[in-house]
C-alpha cells in the first residue's frame, strides 16, 4: 500500500476561526496540524511590538490557540506546525512551554526556527551594495527608505521545519517561512524527499497542495462565486490534503462539516493570488501550475495529480515594511432624492474645508459608495436616482496630525453638509506601513532550529 | 449583450501592487470564448486609470481559465492604497462587465 500522510488546515489567518482546527484535530484523522496567521504587512506590525517588548512580538492568538489544541493534539498524536511565531519565534514558543506545563502535558517537544528575520544585517547587505530593486515599482534607491524600516524577513523555506520533525518535534513555532512550507515541511520530512532537481516534480505536488490548503476555507467554499451553492459556510469544515507517496493527494473534509470540496472550489483556489501560473516560485521549490489535474473523485473528495515543476530558485524573497506616512479617511451617506447631487456637493465642501483647516497631502482618494467604489473605472454611471449612496474621502499625509484633519473636516460636514447627510462613527487616522518586496540571494540566509523540552 | 458574467466565475487577490485575477469558465465549452474575451487590451480599457502598469494573460488549459496580472494597480499596494478594497478582493468581479467576444 502507498504510505500516505494526511495534513489539516487548522488556520488560513491571523483572526481565523479556532473551532475548525478543534473539529479536524477531534473528527480529521490528520497527521499534521497547519496553523498559518501571517500576511505581508503582520511582520511590521509584530515587529514595533517586540520593539517596545522583547517578550512580544508573536501572534497573540497563538497562546489561547495552543492551550485548546495542545492536549488534542497530544491525545491524537497530530504534530502542529505554526509560523504564529511571527515576528519573535523564541518568545512565543517558551510561553507555549508555559502553556504546556499549565495543562500538565509533559514530554512535548517544541522546536523554534529562526533565520528569516533579516533586520539585524540589512546594514550589511546594503554595505555590500547587494541589489535590492523593487519587484513592484522597479525602484532602486533603497536608500530613501532605509531609516523608516520597520520589518525586514526572507520568505525561508521548510529546511528547518523538516529538520525540527526529525527530531522528534511535537510542535513547530516559525516566523516567517512561507505560508506554504507549513504543508511542503511535513509531507517532504514523510517521505524524505529533498531539495533537489531529482525530487522537483514531488515537491512541486506538494507546494501545489500546500498553495490549495494555505488560506483554510477559501478551498472549501469560502470566497466562492458560488457562494449560493455552499451550505452551512458559518460551519465551514477547513480542508485535509491526503498526501500519497506517489505526488498525488486528494483534498476533502470532516464529514459533516460545512461548506463543500468539489473541483470547481480547488480551481477557485489554484489561482488565488499567484503570479505567472507556469511558475509558482516558493523557497522549496517551483510549481507549474498548468500542469496539474484536478479531478473529482467522490463527494467532497478531489484529486490532484501530474504536477509538474522545477527545483528552487537561487534567490529568496524578502518583504522590507516601513513607516510611510497616515492615512485619514471619512464616510458620508447621502439619501433619496438626488442622493449623487447631495454627495457632489459635499465633496465641493470637503475640498473647501480641506482648504480652509490648511491640510497637507500627498495624494487624495474620492469612491462614491454604490456607484463606483469596488470597481472605479469600470463601474457605469448610474442613470437613475439611487435609494441612498455613500461618500468615502482618502488622504494620504506625512504626519498624525494631517490625518487627523480629514477627521475633523468629515465631522464638520454634519452640519455644514447637505440635508440629509448621515454618519457612522469618524474612522481614526492609521499609521502606514508600505511595503518594498525584493530579491536576496538564498546564501545570505541561514535558518537555525532548536527544541525546547517540557 | 452577452457579459463576461454569463460564462465565467472570478477570484482575485493582492500580490504587492499587482493585482491577480483568475477567471474560470463556467463550463469548459465556455473556456475558448473566455481566451477570446480577456486579452490585455480589454482588462487596461476597463479599469482605465486604475491599471497603472501592464496587464498579463495566461491560459490555464488544464483548468479552462486564465490568470490576469494587473501591474501597478491597486494604487500602491494592500498597505498603502487609498482604496477600501485594500487586497483586490472586489475588483476582479468587474472584470465580469467584459463583453464576450466570440468566433465560435
Amino acid at each position: 500500500m502507498t504510505k500516505h500522510v494526511r495534513l489539516g488546515a487548522g488556520s488560513g489567518f491571523w483572526g481565523d476561526a479556532l473551532d475548525p482546527a478543534v473539529e479536524l484535530l477531534e473528527k480529521g484523522e490528520i497527521d499534521y496540524l497547519a496553523m498559518e496567521y501571517l500576511a505581508e504587512l503582520t511582520m511590521a506590525l509584530l515587529q514595533r511590538q517586540k520593539l517596545k517588548n522583547p517578550k512580544l512580538g508573536y501572534i497573540p492568538d497563538l497562546i489561547p490557540h495552543m492551550q485548546a489544541l495542545l492536549p488534542l493534539a497530544k491525545e491524537k498524536g497530530t504534530r502542529i506546525i505554526t509560523n504564529g511565531g511571527g515576528a519573535n519565534p523564541r518568545a512565543a514558543a517558551e510561553k507555549v512551554c508555559d502553556v504546556a506545563r499549565d495543562l500538565g502535558l509533559t514530554g512535548l517537544k517544541i522546536a523554534v526556527v529562526e533565520g528569516d528575520d533579516i533586520l539585524p544585517q540589512l546594514e550589511d547587505l546594503v554595505a555590500s551594495g547587494a541589489d535590492l530593486t523593487n519587484l513592484d515599482t522597479g525602484e532602486t534607491h533603497f536608500a530613501g527608505i532605509r531609516n523608516r524600516v520597520a520589518a525586514a524577513n526572507a520568505y525561508t523555506d521548510s529546511s528547518a521545519i523538516i529538520a525540527a520533525l526529525a527530531d522528534g518535534a511535537d510542535v513547530v513555532i516559525a516566523g516567517r517561512v512561507s505560508d506554504n512550507a507549513l504543508y511542503v515541511g511535513p509531507v517532504m520530512h514523510e517521505f524524505g524527499w529533498r531539495h533537489d532537481a531529482a525530487h522537483a516534480r514531488q515537491v512541486a505536488a506538494a507546494i501545489t497542495v500546500g498553495h490549495i490548503m494555505e488560506c483554510a476555507a477559501a478551498a472549501t467554499g469560502g470566497m466562492s462565486s458560488r457562494f449560493a451553492e455552499m451550505p452551512r459556510m458559518g460551519e465551514a469544515g477547513f480542508p485535509i490534503a491526503d498526501f500519497s507517496e506517489d505526488a498525488t493527494a486528494v483534498i476533502t473534509k470532516v464529514e459533516g462539516s460545512g461548506g463543500k470540496v468539489d473541483a470547481f472550489t480547488v480551481k477557485e483556489h489554484l489561482v488565488y493570488e499567484i503570479g505567472d501560473p507556469r511558475e509558482y516560485l516558493m523557497p522549496d521549490g517551483v510549481a507549474d501550475f498548468t500542469s496539474v489535474r484536478i479531478e473529482e473523485v467522490g463527494p467532497d473528495r478531489v484529486k490532484l495529480s501530474e504536477v509538474d515543476g522545477k527545483a528552487p530558485p537561487e534567490t529568496l524573497k524578502m518583504v522590507v515594511g516601513y513607516e510611510d506616512g497616515w492615512i485619514g479617511e471619512g464616510m458620508l451617506f447621502f439619501p433619496w432624492p438626488n442622493a449623487i447631487a447631495r454627495a457632489d456637493k459635499a465633496k465641493e465642501s470637503l475640498m473647501e474645508r480641506f482648504e480652509r483647516l490648511g491640510l497637507s497631502f500627498d495624494q487624495i482618494h474620492f469612491d462614491y459608495i454604490g456607484i463606483d467604489m469596488l470597481h472605479g473605472p469600470a463601474s457605469p454611471k448610474p442613470d437613475y436616482d439611487p435609494s441612498e449612496i455613500g461618500l468615502r474621502v482618502a488622504v494620504h499625509t506625512d504626519t498624525k496630525e494631517e490625518a487627523e484633519k480629514v477627521r475633523r473636516a468629515c465631522s464638520q460636514l454634519w452640519i455644514m453638509g447637505p440635508g440629509g447627510t448621515s454618519f457612522g462613527t469618524p474612522i481614526k487616522p492609521r499609521p502606514v506601513y508600505a511595503l518594498w518586496p525584493t530579491l536576496i540571494p538564498r546564501g545570505s540566509v541561514s535558518q537555525t532550529m532548536e527544541i525546547l523540552e517540557v | 449583450m452577452k457579459l463576461l458574467r454569463d460564462i465565467a466565475y472570478v477570484r482575485s487577490g493582492d500580490k504587492g501592487d499587482t493585482v491577480s485575477i483568475g477567471v474560470l469558465a463556467s463550463s469548459p465549452e465556455h473556456y475558448p470564448a473566455v481566451l477570446e474575451s480577456v486579452t490585455p487590451e480589454a482588462v487596461k480599457t476597463l479599469f482605465g486609470d486604475w491599471v497603472k502598469g501592464d496587464v498579463e494573460v495566461y491560459p490555464m488549459d488544464n483548468i479552462e481559465g486564465v490568470m490576469v496580472l494587473m501591474r501597478r494597480a491597486l494604487g500602491g499596494g494592500a498597505t498603502r492604497t487609498l482604496r477600501l478594497d485594500q487586497t483586490g478582493k472586489a475588483i476582479g468581479n468587474g472584470i465580469l462587465r467584459l463583453p464576450v467576444v466570440s468566433g465560435h
